[in-house]
Formats: structure tokens, C-alpha cells, sequence
């Protein structure tokens, strides 16, 4: 018997000592955009990607905008001789992932974090006030601007709020003053985000819209009992704060229920894979409120990115929106990295938050808004200016740019 | 479910008290010496990134060894999981926060609150047995998510969609930054784990233990030899989520800010894979079931980077490969052993053990 323990203990003592030098190897990190030795050691930064979850189809041109700044960047000198070492991995828009995926990063000393999602954004924005990594993300709620409640995280672009005052203000025009509005929203703190806060709005200005809001249910196979309700309401005006295939749905929706409505899209449902999901004919003379520059308005930041297309040998049809709104992004970043280290200070995530905050506004070629991006000690949002466009023969023709409410 | 597995040879029991004994044989004592010293050395030999995943663990070891109590013990099938988490998540954050409980005390607080929403949604089970019970938890799920989730009037999160949670703080200690974080977590969450799973251990020795089991195996004969279904059901959903409630609020504490979204119904069917690969009805089954699934897209992804050079695929489609690995798993558990890891490790220290006779 005395034998038989030690074997059974000799081959306990052997699984942990494998468990244990298996758990004591380097994590690995993910894909990177280059990253050599040019004068200095890389800067990593995190990015917490969606290519393969729910929001892929956008999230993922939206990943590769950010990783072609970064090759473009380190093309062109990196910062200050410095290359941008960006590591990125799909979390399948699933939020255990994106913080299992945080504390690697964490691990790997990153200086800051690019998010994706409303859901991980929030999910996160404890952590990085605690571990003091600057945050961005795709995610443009109200409440993520106000420093005091997430000191880390910064919003470049404008909020969800700022768009629906924008359309509201729009709508009040374009109808003449007098409307009902019908505000089509995804059942979650993503699509909740604004409701309140265009109610709110209808009321500061006084305007004579009707306002009501209503959930879209998941897993529909189409929105008419919805636009019945708001038919019942008298909507001449929908908007929508959700993504491009639900709202595209909406679209067919109106044209095949013969209804005389108008979509107002909000960021996620106002680009290019709305007016192809819709079809061009569907999607035409509906609106789009996207903050984001697509290429087909000319702007002085998109010279940088025809450079990189041309050398890519891509297409205009590669570089959607949501493309452009990753390589803005993290060209924000990249100049917040390259103000913090120009202050001579230790490079970390609290000198960018400190860079960030104080290098007064943030050049990024027109790309966001139309205009610049500018973050203060008191407010991190970037931006409250946006661009409205029209589908028009299939494509994003802007009406207005760098409208604000 | 569970066999008794062979005991060395010369171990005579003479007493109950001795029969009742958790160990009877010197190599179980020196297992659980070197179980001792593992958990001893780990939070020195590991990294941060590791010993985050450690913590995990333990938070999943809890989880897990709660929902045994009732889906491998008491044979009540729950897919309420996410839901009774995400209840003790986010009245522990609330409490701690916003009213300013100590923490030690929101804790208890949301253990309780748990268990009697656990209790709540655990009276369906009165009246309904197998899928009929899984579709009625599988309710008391998408109610709490939709409750979570919509928080109307903003009850919950004050309008945010989300609530930030302070770093752990209690008699005047509090946890460190990021360096000392995980470290300092692991000797919060690693006794806390081990008491869990002592406390389960000892359930299963007691009158009320044992009415759990034999109202799993046949309830009409355990009614017949006096067992009270009723109190025996609806304390086995107690217990069970009183244990849930715990995982649930150091979830809160541990990560720092509570979301619906850490809560759905997919968090439920992960921990019914942890019990099942595990070992339904087995203490040790629920954590090895919890190390398992929490390290295996770990490792997966750690594989995948490693080989990225040569197979690319398997980087770029990792998620999926995950999932699928994860559904995978769960078949070949349930073809091949379905009584899962605890078995297997049996089998092994038996095999051990009659070397070189197979039994």
C-alpha cells in the first residue's frame, strides 16, 4: 500500500509541477501591427476588438482602420522615433472576454486601451480609473464624458445625446416646426442611452414634436407591428439609435407597408452598410447623422489615408466609416501619447490622461465632426459636432457638416 | 450518482463518527497537505495575468459548488444561474456604495437576499420536475436580466446602464494598486472558496444533506420515509443560492463595477458546464469543473497566439473556436464520462492503487 501512495503522490507532485511551469510562461500577445526597434522601445497599446461577434461587421473595419494608423504611423517615424505597438484581439463582442482580454493587456504594460463596445466600456471604466489607463471606444454614452465618474475614459467623438438633439433639431426644420417624432431604440443601455435625453430636449426648446419612444424586441423578423404603433402616433419622423441591419429592416419596413416616413439614423445605423443592407432604392431619402467623416466628403485628414490606400492598393469601397472612425481614433490617441511624451515625463497612462486633458484641441483633419477634438480636466468629450447626411443614389451625401445642437 | 470508490484496504470503520470521517486513509491526508502548500506558493510563483485567472477561479468555485448543491445534489435542474448572480452583485454594490454598508456586511446581506429570491423563484419547483423546472428557472432568469437590464427609473444603476463599484475597503484595509491587487485578492478570495467548499462538504454529512439526495433520487420514496419535500426543495434552493449571492457580490468587489451584461443566461448554461464536465452531485466535482472551464479558453487562446505564425487560422477565428471547443467538451463529457472530472480522477487513483491488478 505504502508504495502505491507515494506513486499516487509522486504523480500528484508531477501534474502540478506541469500545471505550474504551463501557468508560468509568458502570456502571449495577440496580433500586432509592427512593431520594431526604431529608436526607443515600441509604446503597446490594447485593443479590444470585435471582428467575429455581434457588432463584427462594423467593429471589425473599425479594428483595421486602427491598425493601419498604427503601420501608417510607424511607416512614417512612429512618435518621436517611437513605434506604436498595437496588440489586438476579437472578443466577440462578450464581456468576460474583453476584461479577460484587459488584464492581459494590463500584464503586458500596456499605456493605454482602445475599447470597442458600450457593454465592455462600461464594464472596464472602473478598472482603467483604477489601473490608470486612458480609455477609447466606439461607445459614445453621455455619462462616460464626465470625469468624475470615469476619470480614465475618453469619448472623441459626440454622444448619443448630442446626436438626437441634432436630429431633433433638424427635424424641427425640415418639417416646419410642427411634428411627430417616433424614436425607434435597442433594448439596452446602448439604445437607452439617448431616449431620455431627446425627451428632454424637446422640452428645453420648446419644440412641437411629439415625442415617443419605443424598444425594438431582438429577433424580429420585421418592425411592422412597430411602425404600426407609430403610425397610430402619426410619425413623420423615425429615428433610430441602433445598428445598420435592424434599422435597415425598418427601412424595407416603411417602403413595403407604402408609409410616409422619414429614418433619422444615429451613428451605428448611419453608414454605408445601412444604405447596401436596405438597398439603394429603400434607403434613399433617409438621413444619417454620423459624426464620423466618410471618405466621400472631402476633408484634409483623409490625404493621410488616401496615401495609405494607395500604397495598400485599396479601394474607396474598403474604407467604410466605421474604418475611418478606428484610424480617427487612435490618431487621438497617438497625438495624446506624443504630447505626454514631449512633457519629458515618464511615459504612463496618467501622463497621457494629463496630456490629454491639457493639450488644448486635438488635430485629427476634420475626421470627427468636422472639426477638432478637445478633451479638459473637467469634460472628456471630444466633440459635439457632427455631419447629417442623405442616402442619395446609394451613397452618404452630406447636408450639413459640423452641425451642433 | 456518486460510487463509492474503493477505500485502501485495513480501514475498518467501528463508529459512525469514524464512517463520518472526510478522510480515512494517509495518502487522502497527504493530498490534502500538498493541496495546502499549492495554495500556499501560488500567489508567489504566478504573475498578475495568472493569478487574475486564479481569482476567477475561485469566484467560479463558489458559484459552482452552489449550484451542485442544487442541480447535482438535489436534482433540481436551474438555468436561473446568471440571474441569482447578477441578484447578489448588484444589491452587495448598491449596499457597500451608495448606503454605505461595510463591505463584510453587504456581503452577508446579499448572501441572504439571494437565497430568498433563490427560495422565490425555487417555488415552481413544488409542482414541476426536469425540463418543466428548467424552462420555469429559465424564467426567473430573463426576469432578473430584464429587470437589470431595463432598471426603469433607474433604481439600480441611477441612469448609468452600469455601476462602478470602490476598491474593497474594510476596517481601515484596503486593496492595493494594480501590483498588489491580484495578491491581495487571492487571500480575500482563496480561504473564502475554501470555506465554501468545506461547508458544502459538511452539508452532505448532515440529516439535511442527505433528504437533498434522496429527494433527488426518488422523491416519492423519500416522501414515503418522511422526508418534507417542501422544506427539503425549497432549503436546497436556499443554500444553493445563498452560495450563488456570495459568487455574486465578490464578482462585484473583485472586478469593480457591476453590468448586466456579466449576467446573462450564457454565465447560466457556462456553470451547468462546469458541474456537468465537473461531476454532477460531487463537491470536488464542481471545482475541477470551475478550473477546467475557466482555464480552457485560456489555454486555448494561449495556443492559438503561440502557433500564430504557422496556423493563422486559428488566431483569427478564435472566439468560435473557443465556443466550439466549449460544446465539444461538453459532448465528449457526456458520451465518454459522465460523471465527469471527479470520476475520471477517481478511476486514475484507483488504477493507482491496484497496480498491477485491474480491480
Amino acid at each position: 500500500m505504502f508504495r502505491k501512495t507515494r506513486a499516487a503522490a509522486i504523480a500528484a507532485a508531477a501534474a502540478t509541477a506541469l500545471v505550474l511551469s504551463a501557468c508560468g510562461g509568458d502570456s502571449d500577445t495577440g496580433s500586432t501591427g509592427d512593431g520594431g526597434e526604431a529608436g526607443g522601445d515600441p509604446i503597446p497599446v490594447g485593443i479590444i476588438a470585435d471582428l467575429t461577434g455581434a457588432t463584427g461587421d462594423v467593429g471589425g473595419p473599425y479594428n483595421a482602420g486602427m491598425l493601419a494608423y498604427v503601420e501608417h504611423l510607424n511607416a512614417n517615424g512612429g512618435i518621436n522615433g517611437r513605434e506604436l505597438k498595437a496588440i489586438s484581439n476579437d472578443y466577440a463582442y462578450e464581456v468576460p472576454r474583453a476584461e479577460e482580454l484587459y488584464n492581459q493587456y494590463v500584464n503586458d504594460g500596456v499605456v493605454a486601451i482602445q475599447g470597442w463596445g458600450t457593454g465592455d466600456t462600461e464594464a472596464l471604466s472602473g478598472s482603467v480609473a483604477n489601473d490608470e489607463l486612458p480609455f477609447m471606444s466606439a461607445s459614445y454614452a453621455e455619462p462616460l464624458t464626465d470625469p468624475e465618474d470615469a476619470p480614465y475614459n475618453f469619448v472623441v467623438a459626440p454622444t448619443y445625446s448630442d446626436q438626437i438633439r441634432v436630429a431633433l433639431n433638424w427635424i424641427n426644420e425640415d418639417s416646419g416646426g410642427s411634428a411627430e417624432v417616433a424614436v425607434l431604440h435597442h433594448d439596452s443601455p446602448f439604445g437607452n442611452a439617448p431616449v431620455a435625453d431627446g425627451q428632454a430636449w424637446v422640452e428645453e426648446k420648446g419644440y412641437d414634436l411629439g415625442y415617443k419612444a419605443y424598444p425594438m424586441p431582438g429577433g424580429q423578423p420585421n418592425y411592422v407591428g412597430l411602425l404600426s404603433q407609430a403610425q397610430a402616433q402619426g410619425a413623420k419622423y423615425v429615428i433610430i439609435q441602433n445598428v445598420a441591419p435592424p434599422a435597415a429592416q425598418v427601412a424595407k419596413d416603411i417602403q413595403a407597408q407604402g408609409l410616409d416616413m422619414t429614418i433619422v439614423c444615429l451613428n451605428w445605423c448611419a453608414n454605408e452598410l445601412f444604405i447596401s443592407l436596405a438597398g439603394e432604392d429603400v434607403a434613399e431619402g433617409h438621413v444619417l447623422i454620423q459624426p464620423i467623416t466618410p471618405m466621400i466628403t472631402e476633408q484634409p485628414g483623409h490625404e493621410s489615408i488616401r496615401e495609405y490606400m494607395e500604397e495598400k492598393g485599396m479601394d474607396e469601397s474598403d474604407v467604410s466609416v466605421s474604418w475611418v472612425a478606428g484610424w480617427a481614433t487612435m490618431d487621438v490617441m497617438a497625438q495624446g501619447i506624443a504630447k505626454a511624451l514631449e512633457s519629458g515625463d515618464e511615459l504612463t497612462g496618467a501622463s497621457i490622461r494629463e496630456a490629454l486633458e491639457s493639450m488644448g484641441p486635438i488635430d485629427v483633419g476634420g475626421l470627427i465632426g468636422g472639426g477638432d477634438v478637445e478633451f479638459s480636466a473637467e469634460s472628456h468629450r471630444g466633440s459635439a459636432s457632427t455631419g447629417i447626411y442623405r442616402a442619395e443614389g446609394g451613397q452618404m451625401v452630406e447636408i450639413q457638416g459640423g452641425v451642433t445642437p | 450518482m456518486r460510487t463509492v470508490a474503493a477505500t485502501a484496504t485495513g480501514i475498518h470503520h467501528r463508529s459512525y463518527t469514524s464512517e463520518l470521517r472526510l478522510r480515512a486513509t494517509r495518502s487522502e491526508y497527504f493530498r490534502l497537505a500538498l493541496l495546502a502548500v499549492v495554495l500556499l506558493v501560488v500567489p508567489f510563483a504566478l504573475g498578475n495575468y495568472w493569478l487574475s485567472i486564479v481569482n476567477t477561479i475561485f469566484i467560479a468555485v463558489i458559484g459552482a459548488v452552489g449550484l451542485n448543491i442544487l442541480v447535482g445534489y438535489t436534482g433540481q435542474i436551474s438555468l436561473g444561474q446568471g440571474g441569482f448572480l447578477a441578484v447578489g452583485a448588484y444589491s452587495s454594490a448598491i449596499l457597500s456604495d451608495r448606503i454605505g454598508v461595510p463591505v463584510p456586511l453587504s456581503i452577508l446581506f446579499a448572501v441572504a437576499l439571494t437565497a430568498v429570491v433563490g427560495t422565490f423563484f425555487g417555488l415552481p419547483g413544488l409542482r414541476l420536475k426536469g425540463l418543466y423546472l428548467a424552462i420555469a428557472t429559465l424564467a426567473s432568469q430573463q426576469i432578473i436580466e430584464f429587470i437589470i437590464r431595463r432598471d426603469y427609473g433607474g433604481v439600480l444603476t441611477q441612469g448609468k446602464g452600469y455601476i462602478n463599484v470602490d476598491r474593497l475597503e474594510f476596517l481601515g484595509f484596503k486593496i492595493g494598486a494594480r501590483a498588489v491587487f491580484e495578491q491581495q485578492w487571492y487571500w480575500i478570495l482563496m480561504p473564502l472558496a475554501v470555506l465554501v467548499v468545506l461547508a458544502a462538504r459538511n452539508i452532505f454529512r448532515t440529516g439535511l444533506g442527505r433528504s437533498f439526495m434522496a429527494v433527488r433520487d426518488q422523491d416519492i420514496a423519500a416522501e414515503a420515509i418522511g422526508v418534507n419535500l417542501t422544506r427539503a426543495k425549497l432549503t436546497a434552493f436556499a443554500v444553493s443560492s445563498g452560495f450563488v449571492g456570495l459568487a455574486g457580490a465578490l464578482t462585484a468587489h473583485y472586478s469593480e463595477v457591476v453590468t448586466w451584461e456579466k449576467f446573462t443566461l450564457e454565465v447560466s448554461i457556462l456553470y451547468l458546464a462546469m458541474i456537468i464536465v465537473g461531476g454532477l452531485g460531487s463537491v470536488a466535482g464542481a471545482v475541477y469543473g470551475a478550473v477546467f472551464m475557466t482555464l480552457l479558453p485560456v489555454l486555448i487562446r494561449n495556443v492559438a497566439n503561440a502557433v500564430e505564425g504557422s496556423v493563422p487560422f486559428l488566431a483569427d477565428q478564435l472566439p468560435a473556436i473557443q465556443n466550439a471547443a466549449f460544446g465539444a467538451i461538453i459532448i465528449a463529457f457526456l458520451i465518454f464520462e459522465p460523471r465527469g472530472l471527479d470520476r475520471i480522477w477517481q478511476r486514475m487513483k484507483d488504477y493507482i492503487r491496484f497496480w498491477p491488478f485491474r480491480y
